[in-house]
């Protein structure tokens, strides 16, 4: 594969100005990569900061443009915190390597749940393979992983040159499937990575255009993402798409109605996995996070009902306008694609699908399924 | 510290008006009205020479009663204290008053203020706003601007508790015109904190939502909620802003209600829905008083058809 020259693909979306560096992650080749690849930045070595600590640096060091090198100490393999069982979630398990991103949604969940300000990035990669090589040794067991629950996952790759770590080890992990989920198009490590792939699935997330524009702080395009979505497929990559979250605001559907139109201009359907699609949904403290960091949006300003998980979501009626919608739009182009909920009742699963999974556990197996290295003996003959 | 020394004047000679030193706001605390009109001003107060008479630097409730009490023809003793650092004297007014009492939210909102143009940001945030128990994060600091350049009626209702600190954060950026309506409805309807706050985060976030002003809603909630009498009905009021937010969730009980006349129920027999729709699960429950009343509903539900169970299930 021939080296992709177009800067906007190796452009990392974070360029900061000050690196803080644990000072236990000094010498680790991920911290040494980092910093070779930031000559100018101001580098501080601190010693581990508590949680106050964070605050108390978060007001000498803006965490606009600051980044921080340290050590994760505890899993590194998590389950998706998804929630609570009367809404279904999919048993995704989390490789967690960073946390925040600087793209700036207006509606990012991590408003609410992070208590570190800094971009972190943790660099004790080997740890997190030695955990990994430990827990995929588990027969009978497949994973679907992915690295974009709490951070983006391309959004600095440029700065990290991670996905071509992660790479090398999934490529040859026989009972698990990879998922790096981005609004960025950094991806120019993924299409100049020389070695196996395997099954890695590149997934974007997907908005209306307005949505894009208003709410998306300075993520990539739609079209920009799709045009990188192409060029992944085109090296192997599987493609997922996820709509989540859908926003219910004045002409909603002409909007969702072009972003369909758009993807199925770009990809066939047999180029992607799966479809994810999410209600916008939030704690009911975000609100205020949410009203401080992004004056000017208006997104929680709709018809909101307490869930059963304690989190505010639209009414079930117009859920299901916008599911029904959405789903019958993409079947339009696409009428084998696997599509799915994120975090939804049964209920609206057989209102908009006409089945529902009984369980977690029967969701998960149905995302397997869409796995080629999934057997039903839980990895690849 | 300061040179201190004791002197006297007219309470005609005090600067009222002058709040360089911002610590009292709101109604004056009946107990020291007692006290005062019964032995005296006991303490004598801290006064600063200004460029109109004293100012005051502490003690201005005590002198506020005195003068009520008085009608300001009053002699009285008090401290008089150098006028060489603001800073000091500030810093002293601040923590005298927080070893009496608490600030409420226009005093601390004061403070902050005027504490701006007097300290460095790295005093500021390491005694001031720890002092005033004001967390470090912008929307604090913000609440604080806000109701400092509030019109003095909201102030009036803030200081006296009627305003939680929850509602400024919804009507900060409220124009004007919107903040005078809002004083109108709290003085027309008696609505006090939790409901008021209500009212108005149903007003944001409908003016939010459609991009208008508060003004429009709220003119057609009041139209909504007039009495037979002329007055404005709270409850209609408040129903009539949550019809507007909840336009399905409205219809959608409405619906609900419709599909459970159907059954003809006996009185004693209640159905009710998940909250908000949310969920699977309905509650049926009855009440009964013996054996004739046990047999009439046990009757009544052997015969519902299951068909219309389904369709009272469906969800809006």
């Amino acid at each position: 594969m021939s080296s992709v020259n177009v800067d906007k693909y190796s452009r990392s979306l974070f360029r900061p100005t000050t690196v803080l560096v644990e000072d236990e992650a000094s010498g680790y080749p991920l911290t040494e990569s980092i910093l070779g690849r930031l000559p100018n930045a101001e580098v501080v070595v601190i010693k581990r900061p508590s949680s106050e600590n964070l605050v108390r640096l978060s007001q000498q060091f803006s965490p606009h443009t600051t980044l921080l090198l340290g050590l994760h100490r505890g899993r590194f393999l998590k389950a998706c915190p998804g929630t609570a069982e009367s809404y279904r979630c999919c048993l995704y398990q989390i490789l967690h390597l960073g946390l925040g991103c600087n793209i700036g949604c207006s509606y990012c969940v991590l408003q609410g749940y992070l208590n570190n300000p800094f971009i972190t990035q943790f660099v004790n990669l080997d740890d997190a393979f030695a955990e990994l090589d430990r827990e995929l040794e588990r027969p009978g067991v497949f994973y679907r992983i992915g690295t974009g629950e709490f951070t983006d996952s391309l959004f600095m790759d440029p700065l990290t040159d991670l996905a071509p770590r992660l790479l090398d080890y999934f490529g040859r992990a026989k009972n698990a499937v990879l998922e790096l989920k981005t609004k960025s198009v950094a991806i120019a490590g993924l299409l100049d990575y020389p070695g196996e792939i395997g099954e890695t699935i590149v997934s974007w997330s997907l908005n209306a255009p307005r949505v894009c524009k208003k709410e998306e702080g300075h993520a990539a395009t739609i079209e920009e993402r799709l045009t990188a979505a192409v060029l992944c497929r085109q090296r192997g990559y599987r493609i997922g798409l996820h709509f989540d979250p859908l926003l219910y605001f004045t002409g909603w559907q002409d909007e969702y109605r072009q972003t369909v139109a758009s993807i199925f201009t770009h990809l066939k359907g047999d180029d992607i996995i799966w479809i994810s699609i999410g209600a916008f949904r939030f704690m009911p403290q975000v609100k205020e996070v949410l009203k401080a960091n992004h004056p000017q949006t208006n997104i929680t300003a709709g018809e909101f009902i307490r869930g059963i998980d304690g989190k505010q979501r639209y009414f079930s009626a117009i859920r299901r306008q916008l599911y029904r919608f959405l789903v019958t739009e993409i079947r339009r182009y696409a009428p084998d694609v696997f599509i799915y909920f994120c975090m939804e009742d049964q209920y609206l699963w057989r209102d908009t699908f006409g089945f529902a999974p009984a369980d977690n556990q029967e969701l998960s197996h149905w995302l397997d399924k869409c796995c080629y290295r999934y057997t039903d003996k839980g990895h690849v003959s | 510290m300061n040179s201190v020394n004791i002197s006297s004047c007219y309470l005609a000679d005090i600067d009222f008006d002058d709040r360089t030193f911002p610590f009292s706001y709101g109604l004056l605390p009946a107990p020291l009205e007692s006290s005062i009109a019964n032995v005296g001003l006991l303490q004598p107060p801290l006064l600063v020479a200004g460029d109109r008479g004293f100012n005051i630097v502490c003690g201005r409730r005590r002198l506020e009663v005195v003068r009520k009490l008085t009608d300001g023809a009053e002699k009285i003793s008090f401290y008089l204290v150098e006028n060489s650092n603001l800073k000091k004297l500030f810093r002293r007014a601040l923590w005298d008053n927080l070893a009496l009492r608490e600030f409420n939210l226009v005093e601390t909102a004061d403070i902050y203020v005027a504490a701006l143009n007097i300290f460095a940001v790295d005093e500021l945030e390491k005694e001031i706003m720890p002092a005033l128990k004001l967390p470090l994060r912008p929307r604090f600091r913000q609440r604080c601007q806000a109701i400092a350049g509030f019109p003095w009626k909201l102030r009036d209702l803030l200081a006296a508790g009627s305003v939680d600190a929850e509602t400024v954060d919804l009507i900060r950026e409220w124009s004007t015109g919107e903040k005078a309506a809002l004083i109108d409805l709290v003085e027309e309807t008696g609505l006090r904190r939790n409901k008021l706050r209500e009212v108005v985060s149903r007003l944001d976030d409908l003016a939010r939502r459609d991009e208008v002003s508060a003004l429009e809603f709220l003119s057609a909630a009041r139209k909504a909620a007039l009495s037979e009498g002329g007055g404005i009905d709270v409850e209609l009021l408040r129903g009539h802003l949550k019809a507007l937010l909840y336009p399905h969730l409205t219809a959608a009980r409405r619906e609900f209600a419709i599909r459970q006349e159907k059954f003809s129920w006996p009185a004693n027999l209640h159905l009710d829905p998940p909250p908000d729709f949310e969920g699977g699960d309905y509650r049926l429950s009855f009440i009964f008083t013996g054996s004739k009343d046990w047999e009439k509903i046990c009757s009544k539900l052997t015969s519902v058809d299951l068909e219309e169970i389904d369709e009272l299930c469906q969800r809006g």
